[in-house]
C-alpha cells in the first residue's frame, strides 16, 4: 500500500517533495510537502485513492507557520502527513473543504487560532472562542486580530426566514450532555438546518501543553474525556514514549489493557443510561451507574480516583495490581455478563426503543472518507476499523478478538455496535488476565526530566469514541513545542448537521445521543 | 469569598413572623430542586451522586430540572469560560427566589488546575459572576463530598443541621 501510494504520487504530480519515513520513529509512512500550487492536485488525489482525513493542524515556527493534514486508509494502514509552510506576515492557503467536509471545521479552527485565511472557504468564522479575543492564541508571538478580520470572525448571526424559526439547543440542554449548542433551523417540527456553536468549555489543553513539562501534563488527558480517562491518558504517555524510544516492560502493557478496557466498559455504560434518558426513558440509567459504580470500585483501588484517573507514567504505571483486583475483575466480568442479559430484555427488545432509533440517522457510505468520523460510528457502517487492530498499541496485538460492525449504520446500528463491544471487552479483558505476565512494571531508567530527540510524531488509540491521536512537535526542550490533538467527537459531530438535515427534532436529539459526545473532548 | 468576589446585600424584613420563617425555612431546605447544569467532568459526579448508589433522593434534592424556572439551586459542576459566562448569569437570573449556589470542584472555585498565566478563556472562579453560598473543593469532589455541600447548604438555611457531625477518627 505504501510503496503503491508513493509510486502515484511521485509519477502523477510533477516536481513533488516526498520522502518515505521510519514509522516506528514518526508514527507515519509518507511525508509530502505541498506547495500553495499543487495541494490540492495531491489532496485530490488522496481522495481519488479513498484516504480519509484524519487530522488537520498548523505549527507555528515563527519563520513560517506549517500546516499539516494527516491522511489515513481504512482498508490498510498508511498514514500520510502532507504539510504546506505558509508565509507567517500574510498567512494565506488553499481550502480542501469542497473535497473533505470535515476540513471545513479544522480550517476555521486553524483560522481563529493561528490567523491563516482559506481561500474558498464559504463560512470562516468563530467556531470555538468568544468575541473578545483580539489576538491568536496559539501563534508564539502575540498576533492582533486586524478589524477587518474581527467583523468577518463575528459574523454568525441567525436571522429569521419566513416560515422557519431558530430553536436554540443548549448550552443548557439535558441532551446536549454537556455544553454544546447547537442553532437549529427549523420549519414546523422538522430541521432545515443544523449549526453547532463550540468552544463553551475551551479550556486551553493545546496552550497548556506548551507552557508544561510532559510529566506536568500528566494529569489534563484526563479532564478533556473524563468517561475515558484512562484511554487519553494512555494516548499521551504512548506517544511520548514512541518520540522518546522508551521501552514498556510486558506486565505494563496487559495491566494497560486491562484497566482500559474496564474504563470503556463504564464510557459505555454512561453512554447507555444518557442515550436512554435522551429518549425518555429513565431507568436504564440507574440500572448502569448500578454497573459503572462497581467498575470505578476496581479501577479507584488501583489508580486512587474515581473518575480522572492518571493512571499511566511515561515507561510504566503508576503502582501495580494486586491479587484484589484480579479476583474482583473476575468477578465483575461475570456479573456483568448476567446483567446484558437484562438489558436485553430492558431496552433492545423495546418496541419503543426499536420505533425511536431503527432507521434513524442513517450515514451514507459516501460520507466515510469526506468526514473522517471513527469509532462506533463508523463501525455501525459496516467497516471493521478499529485502532486497536489497525494500529495495534499495548498488549493488543497479543490478544485475539473480533471487532463488531454494524450494517446500515443508523441508530440503531450504533446502540448494537456499542453493546457488543462491550461484551468483547470482557473478553478481552478475561484473556489479558489470563495471560498477565510477572515482572516489573515500569522501565529501567527514564529520566526525570523527557527531553526527546527533535522531530514530530502522531500516534493513535481507540479510545471509546473513536480515534484519539496526538501530534507532538518536539524542539529538544522539556516541554513540547506543539501538542495537537485530534479528539473523535469532533469529526462525529460533523456529521450531526448532515443527519438531522430533514428528520424531526425528535429525530435529531436521538441521533445526537448516538453520537456519544463529550464537550469538552471536542473544545479542548 | 474570592478576590474582586460578588457581595450581595440583604437587608433583615421589617416585620418578622419568626415561627413560620422557620417552618417556610424547613421546608425550603428539604426540598432543593437542582438544576440539570452539568458543565464538565463534576457533572459526571453530580449525576453519580443523583444515582441509585450516593441517592441524592434521602434529603429531598433530587428532582432534576432541567429548566431553570422550576429549580431554586444551581450547582456549578465544571469550568465556566468566558464564552459561557454570560449564559451562566442568565440562568442565574431566570430562577426564581429564593435561590442558592454551590460551585462545586476546583474549576468553580477558582479555576482550578486551568488557571495559568497567559490563560485567555476562563473565569477564575463562579464567584465572580454569581453569588456562592457553599464551595466543594476537589477535581472532580467524591459525591459523599456534594451531599456533605449539600448538608452545608441545608445549614444555612434552617441555621442547624440535619445529622451530627460524624467524630474525627483520625
Amino acid at each position: 500500500m505504501v510503496k503503491t501510494i508513493f509510486e502515484d504520487i511521485k509519477n502523477s504530480i510533477k516536481g513533488i517533495e516526498i520522502n518515505e519515513v521510519s514509522y516506528a520513529e514518526r508514527g507515519y509512512h509518507l511525508a509530502v510537502e505541498a506547495t500553495k500550487g499543487n495541494l490540492l492536485n495531491i489532496i485530490g488525489l488522496l481522495d481519488k485513492k479513498r484516504f480519509y482525513i484524519a487530522d488537520m493542524c498548523c505549527v507555528d515556527y515563527v519563520e513560517y507557520l506549517e500546516i499539516v493534514y494527516l491522511f489515513n486508509n481504512h482498508s490498510s494502514l498508511c498514514r500520510i502527513k502532507v504539510s504546506l509552510k505558509v508565509d507567517p506576515e500574510r498567512p494565506v492557503a488553499p481550502t480542501i473543504s469542497h473535497i473533505y467536509t470535515m476540513a471545513h471545521w479544522y480550517e476555521r479552527e486553524i483560522y481563529e487560532f493561528f490567523g491563516v485565511y482559506f481561500e474558498g472557504h464559504d463560512k470562516l468564522i468563530y467556531l470555538f472562542l468568544h468575541d473578545g479575543i483580539d489576538f491568536y492564541p496559539l501563534r508564539k508571538q502575540r498576533v492582533p486580530v486586524s478589524a477587518e478580520d474581527m467583523k468577518l470572525l463575528n459574523s454568525f448571526k441567525p436571522r429569521e426566514e419566513e416560515d422557519t424559526f431558530f430553536v436554540n439547543l443548549g448550552p443548557q440542554h439535558p441532551s446536549t450532555h454537556g455544553v454544546l449548542r447547537v442553532v437549529i433551523k427549523m420549519d414546523g417540527e422538522y430541521v432545515v438546518s443544523a449549526e453547532p456553536v463550540l468552544g463553551y468549555l475551551h479550556r486551553m489543553h493545546e496552550k497548556m501543553a506548551e507552557n508544561r513539562t510532559y510529566q506536568q501534563f500528566l494529569p489534563n488527558p484526563a479532564r478533556m474525556d473524563y468517561p475515558g480517562a484512562l484511554l487519553f491518558n494512555l494516548a499521551h504517555v504512548a506517544a511520548v514514549e514512541k518520540l522518546c524510544g522508551i521501552e514498556v516492560p510486558e506486565r505494563a502493557q496487559y495491566i494497560r489493557t486491562i484497566t482500559c478496557e474496564l474504563n470503556r466498559v463504564a464510557s459505555h455504560l454512561l453512554w447507555i443510561g444518557a442515550f436512554l434518558a435522551d429518549l425518555g426513558g429513565l431507568t436504564p440509567f440507574l440500572y448502569a451507574f448500578d454497573d459503572r459504580e462497581n467498575i470505578l470500585d476496581i479501577l479507584e483501588a488501583v489508580t486512587g480516583s474515581r473518575l480522572t484517573y492518571c493512571y499511566f507514567r511515561f515507561g510504566g504505571l503508576y503502582n501495580d495490581v494486586d491479587d484484589n483486583f484480579v479476583s474482583e475483575t473476575k468477578k465483575f466480568v461475570k456479573r456483568m455478563r448476567e446483567r446484558f442479559i437484562m438489558y436485553e430484555k430492558l431496552i433492545t427488545k423495546n418496541v419503543i426503543f426499536i420505533n425511536r432509533v431503527k432507521g434513524i440517522g442513517t450515514i451514507k457510505q459516501d460520507m466515510v472518507p469526506k468526514y473522517g468520523f471513527s469509532g462506533p460510528t463508523i463501525r455501525s457502517t459496516g467497516i471493521p476499523f478499529d485502532m486497536r487492530t489497525h494500529e495495534p498499541y499495548a498488549a493488543y496485538d497479543k490478544i485475539d478478538f473480533e471487532i463488531p460492525t454494524g450494517t446500515v449504520g443508523d441508530n440503531m446500528d450504533r446502540y448494537t455496535v456499542r453493546l457488543s463491544e462491550m461484551a468483547i471487552c470482557l473478553d478481552i479483558i478475561e484473556k489479558a488476565i489470563a495471560k498477565l505476565p510477572s515482572g516489573p512494571i515500569n522501565a529501567d531508567k527514564v529520566p526525570k526530566k523527557l527531553k526527546p530527540p527533535k522531530g514530530d510524531i502522531y500516534h493513535a488509540v481507540e479510545s471509546t469514541r473513536g480515534e484519539t491521536g496526538v501530534y507532538i512537535v518536539s524542539d529538544e526542550s522539556d516541554k513540547p513545542y506543539r501538542m495537537r490533538w485530534r479528539v473523535p467527537s469532533f469529526s462525529n459531530l460533523m456529521t450531526f448537521p448532515a443527519l438531522a438535515k430533514g428528520s424531526l427534532l425528535a429525530d435529531a436529539i436521538a441521533t445526537m445521543g448516538s453520537f456519544d459526545l463529550v464537550i469538552p473532548e471536542i473544545d479542548r | 469569598m474570592g478576590k474582586g468576589g460578588f457581595h450581595l446585600e440583604t437587608k433583615d424584613p421589617i416585620i418578622k413572623f419568626a415561627v413560620l420563617d422557620k417552618i417556610l425555612n424547613l421546608a425550603k431546605a428539604n426540598s432543593l430542586w437542582p438544576m440539570t447544569f452539568g458543565l464538565a467532568c463534576c457533572a459526571i459526579e453530580m449525576m453519580s451522586t443523583a444515582m441509585a448508589r450516593f441517592d441524592i433522593d434521602r434529603f429531598g434534592a433530587g428532582i432534576f430540572r432541567a429548566t431553570p424556572r422550576q429549580s431554586d439551586l444551581m450547582i456549578v459542576s465544571g469550568t465556566v469560560t468566558k464564552k459561557m459566562a454570560p449564559i451562566l448569569v442568565t440562568l442565574y437570573e431566570q430562577m426564581p427566589g429564593p435561590k442558592w449556589v454551590i460551585a462545586m470542584g476546583n474549576c468553580a472555585i477558582s479555576g482550578g488546575p486551568f488557571a495559568f498565566e497567559g490563560q485567555y478563556n476562563l473565569v477564575e472562579g463562579v464567584d465572580l459572576l454569581v453569588p456562592v453560598d457553599v464551595y466543594v473543593p476537589g477535581c472532580p469532589p467524591r459525591p459523599e463530598g456534594l451531599l456533605e455541600g449539600l448538608m452545608k447548604l441545608e445549614e444555612k438555611i434552617t441555621g442547624s443541621r440535619r445529622f451530627p457531625t460524624p467524630e474525627q477518627k483520625w
